[in-house]
Parts: C-alpha cells; sequence; structure tokens
C-alpha cells in the first residue's frame, strides 16, 4: 500500500494574510490633518481668550467708574441711619453709648425694632 | 467696611429718619443699573477726579470714611447725575436704546455694539465725552470698537464703527 504523501506539485498555498482594502488617507497625511486641526482650535481659542480678557477689562473699569457713586450713595445712607439710631437712642437713655472701644464706624449688625404685637 | 446687612426673618427695617438738617442734602442718582452701565464711561471720562478724591478720602480715613467723606461723596453723585442729566438731554433716544439693549441681553456690553456705537458717537458730538478702556494693549482696536464681536448673537455688526474713526479724526483736528 502507498504511502499517503503530498499530491503532484505540492499543496496550495495558505492564506494567512488578511486581505482588507485599505482606507483612507495615508497614515501621514491624516496626522498632519489632525495637527491641522488643532492648530486652528487653539489659534481659535486664543482669540477668544484675549478676547474675554479685554471684555473683562471693560466691565471691570465700567464697574470701577461706578464704584465710588454707589459707595458714595450706601454712605449717605448708612450716616443718616447711624444719626437716627443715636438720635433715638439718646431720647430713650439720655446719653449716648457705643459698644466699641474705638470710634470707628461699625456698620450695624443688628438694629432694634419698635416691639411688635404678639398675637 | 463690614457688609453685613441686618437682617430680619419677619419684618423689614425701614429707617425713615431724613439726614439732619447740617449735611447739605443731595439728590440721589436715581437710576437702575442698565442705564449707569451705559453711562459709566462716561461718568468715569468727566467725574474722574471726584471719584479719585472720594477714594482717596476713603483710604486716608480707615474705618471713619463713612462719616468723614461724606462732601466728596455729595460730589461725586452731583458729578454722575450731571452726566446722565447731559445724556438726557441730548442724547435721550440712542441712550434708551443702549441701555434697554442691555437690559435685554443680561448686562452684556458686546451684545449691544451697535447702539453703543450711536451713543458714543452722540455723546462725543454733544458732551465731548468719549468712552475709553484704560490699560488696552497696544496696537490691538479697543474692544468696543471691534467690528465682529466673537461672543455675539449677531457676529458680524455691518460696517463697524466707521463713523468713531471719523470723530477721532475730528477729534484729533480740535485738539
Amino acid at each position: 500500500m502507498p504511502q499517503d504523501l503530498p499530491p503532484i506539485g505540492g499543496y496550495g498555498p495558505v492564506q494567512y494574510k488578511r486581505n482588507l482594502p485599505v482606507r483612507g488617507f495615508r497614515p501621514s497625511i491624516m496626522l498632519l490633518g489632525v495637527a491641522g486641526i488643532m492648530t486652528f482650535g487653539f489659534w481659535k481659542l486664543g482669540k477668544g481668550i484675549r478676547e474675554q480678557n479685554e471684555l473683562a477689562r471693560e466691565k471691570m473699569w465700567s464697574r470701577i467708574h461706578l464704584i465710588p457713586l454707589l459707595t458714595a450713595e450706601e454712605d449717605r445712607d448708612l450716616v443718616r441711619r447711624h444719626l437716627a439710631d443715636q438720635a433715638r437712642e439718646k431720647q430713650l437713655l439720655g446719653r449716648e453709648t457705643s459698644p466699641y472701644n474705638s470710634d470707628r464706624f461699625v456698620r450695624p449688625t443688628f438694629a432694634v425694632t419698635p416691639n411688635q404685637k404678639s398675637s | 467696611m463690614a457688609a453685613r446687612k441686618p437682617m430680619f426673618s419677619q419684618t423689614n427695617l425701614v429707617d425713615t429718619t431724613p439726614l439732619p438738617a447740617s449735611i447739605p442734602a443731595v439728590t440721589e442718582i436715581g437710576s437702575s443699573s442698565a442705564p449707569l452701565l451705559s453711562a459709566s464711561f462716561f461718568i468715569g471720562a468727566r467725574c474722574r477726579p471726584y471719584n479719585d478724591d472720594f477714594m482717596q478720602c476713603k483710604t486716608n480715613n480707615p474705618g471713619r470714611g463713612e462719616v468723614e467723606c461724606l462732601k466728596e461723596g455729595r460730589r461725586v453723585t452731583r458729578c454722575a447725575r450731571s452726566v446722565v442729566e447731559d445724556i438726557n438731554k441730548s442724547c435721550l433716544d440712542q441712550f434708551r436704546k443702549h441701555w434697554t439693549c442691555l437690559d435685554n441681553n443680561n448686562q452684556q456690553l458686546w451684545q449691544c455694539r451697535p447702539a453703543e456705537w450711536k451713543l458714543n458717537k452722540c455723546v462725543f458730538e454733544k458732551l465731548q465725552l468719549e468712552k475709553v478702556i484704560p490699560d488696552t494693549p497696544e496696537g490691538e482696536i479697543p474692544v468696543h470698537l471691534r467690528k465682529r464681536q466673537m461672543y455675539a448673537h449677531q457676529r458680524l455688526l455691518g460696517n463697524g464703527p466707521a463713523d468713531l474713526d471719523l470723530i477721532k479724526k475730528e477729534g484729533n483736528a480740535k485738539s
């Protein structure tokens, strides 16, 4: 009985490579494209940040121009309330007292209200 | 300044006692935030010395500024009021358009450039007050004069403040 041998002419080639189509651009071109898009994005971002800085400067200066005005108005109101408080105190106690050991102006945290009717 | 206001959960404290007669009265500015923002750079242009005086006084009197700087405060308020009144007299239409626009756009200045340019132009012509943002980097168009506002809903704004360049040239010729 003859031995089991390869066929005459040998076996056909075994396909061990994948045969997939290459799609898209070359990797180098892809890389360049991505770099380009990112460069554009960062450039744009930089411009946006610069503009935001300028807008912030504008806003700050508009506020700076207004702050003395607003502070002056509030100070007047505070002084008015303070003087009224002192006058009331003088009327009730006969003298002016201060809980603070300095003549700094302290914005009142507590205020005396007229007695409320308890229901 | 301790900026803590007296608070009541059950009532508002309203103290209507007026200032004593020894302190001269002054009419308050009586304007809401949008008109003030709209006029702020003009207030700054005219009232800078008064504002600086007031802030200097507050710095020189730490802890007593509220009481000591009433005089400077009155000057500041009077000056700012004069600016707002002058704008009201000469440029009421543009002024009103601009601050209405600011009110409608969350007080974002960059949304209202066209209205602002018109107001700036009018105020410069009538009152000689110019909006200048200090410390703008050299060689850049100041942000309020840029034709293209990056963050505005409507980015491209026609021809931009083309009229303003003209005003500037005239202003330079005058001075």
